[in-house]
């Protein structure tokens, strides 16, 4: 079986360690470019959102690389993401790739399913390789991300810009390569020293910005045009809690126990949004309610046309809770100029803000509240 | 002064505005529709909610502005589910939170959510909840569910038996001015076209242009999912996606599949810009389509669709179908 995946930031990092350990073939095709884009878009109904047209470029990709069968997310949800694996596989058919849709349900039964999904392409393995294999993968997203966390902040302050960006790099080839779970701590730590090792301004004080949104277009880079990279240029403080670590230590284990990472989220949401509305729309109203006072402020991100964001969007300028908001919206159409334009202003805006902190006391109410389009 | 309970005229009034008007008729309540929408309540609409909402909750606000000082309440429920794990799509979740968030002037807004998904109790709970603003009665509130439940599925029947779209009904029910003159033609009709879409695209004159009159006037009967019964509906759409995502997947999915197989002679599909679930179910029903060579055409409507555009498109479709047939019929 030669199982091709989609790209969504570095999730292929660990799903190549997992198929690797078990000698089963990945397809991991290029990494998403503009050629990706385009395919995703000339074969995808038009109406559809970019993780649909990304993906399906992705697939495409790999099944030119000779995939005979894909992943994809799917399951039992309010957005369109349910119907991805069966549009897609009608797409992939009807342009002549004959292959077999795998789909990894993220709403229920999701470990389970998830291990019975590798077991079956893994050729039967036995489940103690497949633990240790699923263990290792897994360990190496908590690390990477753990090194993005501590990137997050250097790249604020880091005198020479983009080194923090190539020590990065370095530890994603570093961690990718590894195929001893052993080393991975020790790697892991070396980084992160030389990171705290780097040249840093140390009076700096850098501006602190929320990013929220969608989770497929808020961890991939080429979806939003190397947000956090461009803001690190600008010296801003990139605050997040979206990461895919997180979102396997939760949803794949700790949920099942009643613990619930969003609780504090949904309640601090509870006021203007009463319910979940699928994806992260419930989230996005919540981290900007729950983040106003803590953040400088807070860019918010979403393809366009995403159905949650765009409640979420409507919402967001009607709370009390008082922060400048920038959204951003993510499609085939954007070009990085223009956004790179909109990311100076609002930085200036923020800086003006912090000088000035009493202008903006409660009174301007919410016309901060800025949008992409 | 009795209570007054404004309705919108919009998203799912069409499918359910019978049973919601006989529900509150048991308390004594008066309900309050807007008017049909006209270039004011579209533009109202547009002003207040971010440019990126889909075309019919924009319209949906407009709406609800229409009525904000005619009514005490505002009734916005919120329908998750209708059926085993398909669940309705995020603006339907957000309907309330959205109204309130957009249009503060708005008379308190009366949300009750229906979860197929979860226990009987938490409907009764939830129809309870609702009662309660009019009544301390519970029997009170059986006896008008019961009741609204009954004429809603009568409401079904009579459309699906007897061919007619739900504002053949309801615009007898709630406004004699507005009544649309279907009047039979004598001779029978050249052409079959299925309209499927939601109700609140293909029932809306304004939004869609008059689609259906004008349709009906180049000489063509119109049928629409109302048309066909539930169970047909289910039937279809579970023979071409297995089982649906979405609560109102049977109007776009199942009447497609099932206008496809009765072999219509064509087939319009009408989706909003920027719907998420129509993106994806129409693509369905147009490969389908392709793969029987059935004729299909697609419009997608917005605030800017121009009559002019839509209608030349209209032309060239039914004078496709038309040739065609002469075609088959030769041959």
């Amino acid at each position: 079986m030669r199982v091709g995946i989609p790209h969504a930031g570095n999730i292929y990092i660990p799903l190549r360690t997992i198929f690797k350990e078990l000698g089963t073939e990945l397809v991991v095709p290029p990494p998403s470019t503009r050629r990706t884009l385009d395919l995703g878009v000339r074969y995808a109904p038009e109406g559809t959102c970019l993780p649909f047209k990304l993906t399906l470029g992705n697939l495409i990709e790999a099944c030119e690389l000779g995939a005979d069968s894909v992943l994809q997310a799917g399951g039992i949800g309010i957005c369109r993401l349910s119907y991805y694996a069966k549009v897609q596989k009608q797409i992939l058919h009807d342009l002549g790739y004959d292959i077999e849709m795998l789909t990894f349900d993220v709403s229920q039964n999701k470990l389970v399913g998830l291990l019975q999904l590798i077991k079956r392409v893994s050729n039967n393995s036995p489940w103690s390789k497949i633990i240790s294999a699923f263990h290792f993968g897994l360990a190496k997203l908590a690390a990477l991300d753990n090194i993005e966390k501590v990137i997050h902040k250097v790249r604020a302050v880091e005198l020479e810009k983009g080194t923090a960006n190539k020590i990065f790099k370095e530890s994603i080839k570093a961690i990718d390569e590894l195929s001893e779970h052993a080393a991975l701590k020790k790697i892991t730590t070396e980084y992160i020293e030389k990171l705290g090792q780097m040249a840093k301004d140390d009076r700096a004080d850098p501006l602190k910005v929320g990013i929220i949104g969608e989770i497929f277009v808020v961890l991939d880079p080429f979806s939003n045009m190397d947000l956090e990279v461009e803001l690190g240029k600008l010296g801003v403080e990139v605050k997040r809690s979206l990461f895919f670590s997180q979102w396997t230590k939760f949803s794949l284990f700790l949920n099942s126990l009643g613990i619930d990472e969003w609780k504090r989220v949904h309640k601090a949401a509870m006021p203007y949004l009463k319910r979940d509305v699928g994806g992260d729309g419930w989230e996005s109203v919540g981290e900007k309610v729950l983040h106003a006072k803590e953040y400088d402020g807070i860019i918010h991100v979403a393809p366009f046309t995403c159905m949650p964001e765009t409640v979420a969007q409507n919402i967001m300028p009607s709370t009390k809770e008082d922060i400048p908001v920038l959204t951003i919206l993510c499609d085939e159409q954007m070009a990085k100029p223009g956004m790179l334009t909109r990311l100076e202003a609002f930085v200036d805006l923020l800086k003006f803000r912090r000088r000035r902190p009493k202008l903006t006391s409660g009174t301007r109410g919410n016309r901060e509240n800025l949008s992409w389009h | 002064m009795t209570t007054r309970v404004g309705i919108p005229r919009a998203l799912l009034y069409y499918q359910y505005y019978p049973m919601w008007q006989a529900f509150f008729e048991e308390f004594g309540v008066e309900t309050a529709i807007s008017p049909p929408t006209t270039k004011d309540i579209v533009t109202s609409g547009c002003s207040r909610t971010v440019a990126e909402t889909c075309l019919p909750v924009k319209i949906f606000c407009g709406h609800v502005l229409s009525l904000a000082d005619k009514c005490d309440y505002m009734f916005i429920p919120v329908i998750r589910s209708m059926g085993k794990n398909a669940y309705n799509c995020s603006k339907l979740l957000g309907l309330p939170d959205i109204t309130k968030a957009v249009i503060p002037e708005s008379p308190p807004i009366l949300d009750i959510e229906i979860d197929a998904n979860k226990s009987k109790y938490s409907l009764y709970r939830a129809i309870y909840s609702l009662g309660r603003h009019f009544t301390k009665n519970p029997l009170r509130i059986e006896k008008a569910t019961k009741k609204a439940w009954k004429i809603y599925l009568a409401y079904r029947q009579k459309m699906s038996s007897e061919g007619l779209m739900p504002t053949q009904i309801t615009d007898k029910m709630c406004d004699k001015r507005h009544q649309v003159d279907l009047a039979e033609n004598d001779s029978p009709p050249l052409l079959n076209i299925a309209v499927i879409g939601h109700p609140y695209l293909i029932y809306d004159d304004y939004i869609n242009h008059r689609l259906i009159t004008q349709v009906q006037a180049m000489g063509a009967k119109v049928l629409t999912p109302e048309m066909v019964s539930e169970q047909a509906l289910d039937a279809a759409m579970t023979s071409l996606v297995g089982n649906p995502r979405w609560t109102y997947e049977a109007d776009v999915v199942g009447a497609g599949g099932y206008y496809l197989q009765t072999k219509v002679d064509g087939i319009i599909g009408l989706a909003a810009f920027a719907c998420g679930p129509d993106s994806m179910m129409m693509n369905i029903i147009q490969r389908r389509a392709r793969q029987l060579k059935a004729p299909f055409l697609y419009l997608t409507l917005d605030e800017h669709t121009a009559e002019g555009g839509m209608l030349t498109r209209l032309e060239a479709f039914l004078d496709m179908v038309k040739r065609r047939k002469r075609g088959q019929s030769c041959a």
